[in-house]
């Protein structure tokens, strides 16, 4: 079976005035279907720069990224819209929800965004189960700024789903969340993770996240570096 | 997600920046109605006072009369009969029919003082003055049908209109019997002596020069502009003068102004034959058509002004709006929207923007103009001195155009911070703070 993500060779560097600030220096790296997967990393080494160019928000300076069988080292912006909206879902630190819609809109938001899609019963029932599914049933026609951090963490999880994507990435995604509702989150994503047999990939500085993945990548200084655990 | 119910609830969000510029725009818009409004009352109150005040709708002259370079000829006259009369009354549209004469005459004011018995010169303040100015000669019972405005006029000055059609009577612009002191006799008392009364002196048509005794019976305020070296005298009084009985210079004639002017104007023209001409009173006051050409050119930029600062508030509202939403926008592209997608949104709000506030600024801009339409605003037109009717008036069009030009203005003026919303890079957008 190919891998999901193939990174081979990736170097990110960022000029900063007369300065260039390499990010990262070479990067080889497989993740297959159905893992789950956590980068740790000292802050600074490289997790967001990695995370974003794996999920098509930037391009790497040099190296080859194929994602899902799609070599998308080269692609125009318009196409990388796509790719995201199509391959990939997103958790974010800060959870980045639309304050104007509320939580229902916001799950459907990524599908929302497609041209023609499916008819909107159909896009309901399915925001409503995922809903369901993190816990918010009783939330949907509330605004984000109604809820707690976890609560919209768990929309947030949500909207990442929606799309069906064969990925979910997740920088840092339990940074702003006290260690409670850092473990209920980080649950809730190994089950869809075992229920919908989605593949996550997310960053953490948070010790007792790495325990909870089953795959660790150390980071550092822009490179990785050995003792990847595999359980 | 329909974007435009994205673009309503964005609006909401900040309330007071949306109120500020959507005042902005609603006062934008309806300042622009209203003055259109008054500049269109303006226009018709001009028009209105030269029309009912002065000239009639329609003018019938003999064929070359109005080109004709020595001005006013009475050589150019024609016969007043009961035929030709009854030619212009019977075309559907005409109200009433009044006969004049226009012509150029000396005024002579009567000595304030018997000559001296001792044969000596009277002394310069106490001699009686000539002076020149231009009479229309009318039926007061005919040309009241005609410009009854005259007569409103009239009462914004002194004393009486005309009492016949032949009586030997005068009555001036006030400003020039004010000017060249002419003295007023009160109607129904005893005449002066001749030698107390005015005299009008006016070559005929054969340019001999004739005389006329009369006293003035009334003075008319200012009205129009270039009304003020005139006066009218009484039809009998100027035939008799002119050594033209039964002959006129033109016909002043009212029409029904529900029907189309110049189609009244083809039906006389044609009643009365080719060695006519007929002119409607637009034709004949061509210093109205520089007032409103001024005017419209004073309200192009007025109004482009107006709407240039109104749309630059929707573009510092909008360059705002995208400020603030800098993460929200990396968002938005990160899950896939297309950067023509977030130029629609902002642009969606602009529009809103533009069609709501431009909407509710016309609305109120109509409203009023029509509330001051019923009312009426009392003002003297232009060069005037008597207050009239000012009507303000929007036509529908017009309306609809400011409506147009604000939705239109305001999604172009969206366009460059939409189209800075959508140049973001979502990883920069998404590391904002
Ligand atoms: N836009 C940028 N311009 C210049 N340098 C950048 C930019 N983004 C990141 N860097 C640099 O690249 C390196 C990697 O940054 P990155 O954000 O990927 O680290 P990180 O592991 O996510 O750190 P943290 O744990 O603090 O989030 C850092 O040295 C950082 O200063
Ligand atoms: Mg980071």
């Amino acid at each position: 079976m190919p891998h999901l993500i193939e990174l081979s060779g990736i170097k990110k560097s960022y000029q900063l005035g007369l300065t260039e600030v390499v990010a990262l220096r070479g990067v080889d790296l497989t993740v297959d279907v159905g893992e789950f997967t956590v980068v740790t990393g000292p802050s600074g080494s490289g997790k967001t720069t990695l995370l974003n160019i794996i999920g098509c928000l930037d391009r790497a300076s040099a190296g080859k990224y194929v994602l899902d069988g799609i070599d998308v080292s080269d692609r125009d912006f318009d196409d990388l819209a796509d790719v995201r909206n199509q391959k990939i879902g997103f958790i974010f630190q800060n959870f980045n929800l639309i304050p104007v819609l509320n939580v229902a809109e916001n799950i459907e938001f990524p599908c929302s965004v497609r041209p023609g899609g499916e008819d909107a019963a159909t896009l309901r029932a399915r925001v409503e189960k995922l809903a369901d599914e993190v816990g918010l049933k009783q939330y949907l026609h509330h605004k984000p700024d109604e809820l707690s951090g976890g609560q919209r963490q768990r929309v947030a999880i949500a909207r990442a789903l929606i799309t069906r994507p064969r990925l979910v990435l997740a920088d840092e995604p339990t940074a702003n969340l006290d260690s409670k509702t850092s473990d209920q989150i980080i649950d809730l994503m190994l089950q869809l993770n075992k229920l919908e047999g989605v593949t996550f990939l997310f960053s953490t500085h948070d010790p007792r996240v790495v325990k909870h993945a089953r795959r660790a990548l150390a980071i550092s200084d822009g490179q990785m570096v050995d003792g990847a655990l595999a359980h | 997600m329909a974007l435009l119910k994205l673009a309503l609830r964005n609006l909401r969000r900040n309330r007071r920046r949306t109120a500020i510029t959507f005042v902005a725009l609603v006062a934008g818009v309806g300042a622009m109605v209203a003055i259109k409004g008054f500049i269109n009352g303006q226009r018709r109150q001009i028009l209105e006072n030269q029309m009912r005040g002065n000239l009639g709708a329609l003018q019938v002259h003999k064929k070359g009369y109005v080109e004709n370079v020595l001005g006013s000829p009475l050589t150019l006259d024609f016969a007043d009969t009961p035929e030709l009369r009854a030619k212009v009354a019977a075309v559907p549209g005409v109200k009433a029919v009044s006969p004049r004469i226009e012509f150029g005459a000396q005024l002579s004011t009567p000595d304030k003082k018997p000559l001296p018995e001792d044969g000596s010169e009277l002394p310069e303040a106490d001699r009686g003055i000539t002076s020149f100015l231009m009479l229309t000669a009318f039926d007061p019972a005919l040309e009241r049908q005609v410009t009854p405005k005259r007569w409103e006029w009239l009462g914004a000055g002194r004393g009486e209109m005309l009492q016949s059609a032949t009586a030997e009577q005068l009555v001036l612009n006030d400003d020039f019997a004010r000017g060249v002191d002419v003295p007023m006799w009160k109607a129904g008392a005893e005449l002066p002596p001749i030698e107390q009364r005015l005299a009008v002196l006016a070559p005929d048509r054969d340019s001999s020069l004739n005389g006329v005794n009369v006293v003035m019976i009334g003075a008319i305020a200012s009205a129009t502009p270039n009304d003020r070296r005139v006066g009218v005298i009484s039809l009998g009084a100027a035939q008799q003068l002119l050594r033209m009985e039964g002959r006129v210079t033109e016909y002043g004639v009212d029409v029904d102004l529900k029907l189309d002017l110049e189609q009244v104007r083809g039906a006389v023209a044609a009643a009365v034959g080719p060695d006519y001409e007929v002119h409607t009173w637009e034709q004949r006051i061509p210093f109205v058509k520089d007032i409103v050409e001024t005017q419209d050119f004073i309200f192009g930029i007025v109004s482009s002004i107006l709407l240039f600062v109104v749309l630059l508030g929707v573009v510092n509202a909008m360059l705002m709006s995208v400020l603030e939403r800098v993460r929200e926008i990396g968002t938005m592209l990160a899950v896939g929207m297309k950067r023509r997608q977030i130029v629609s949104l902002f642009i969606a709000e602009g529009i809103v923007l533009g069609l709501v506030g431009g909407a509710l600024g016309a609305l109120l801009g109509w409203a009023w103009v029509s509330y001051m339409n019923s009312k009426g605003i009392s003002i003297p037109a232009p060069g005037a001195k008597v207050p009239s009717l000012l009507r303000p008036s929007v036509d529908v069009l017009f309306v609809a155009r400011a409506i147009l030009q604000a939705t239109a203005g305001a999604a172009l003026a969206s366009l460059w911070p939409a189209w800075r919303a959508s140049r973001l890079r979502p990883v920069e957008a998404l590391a904002h703070t």
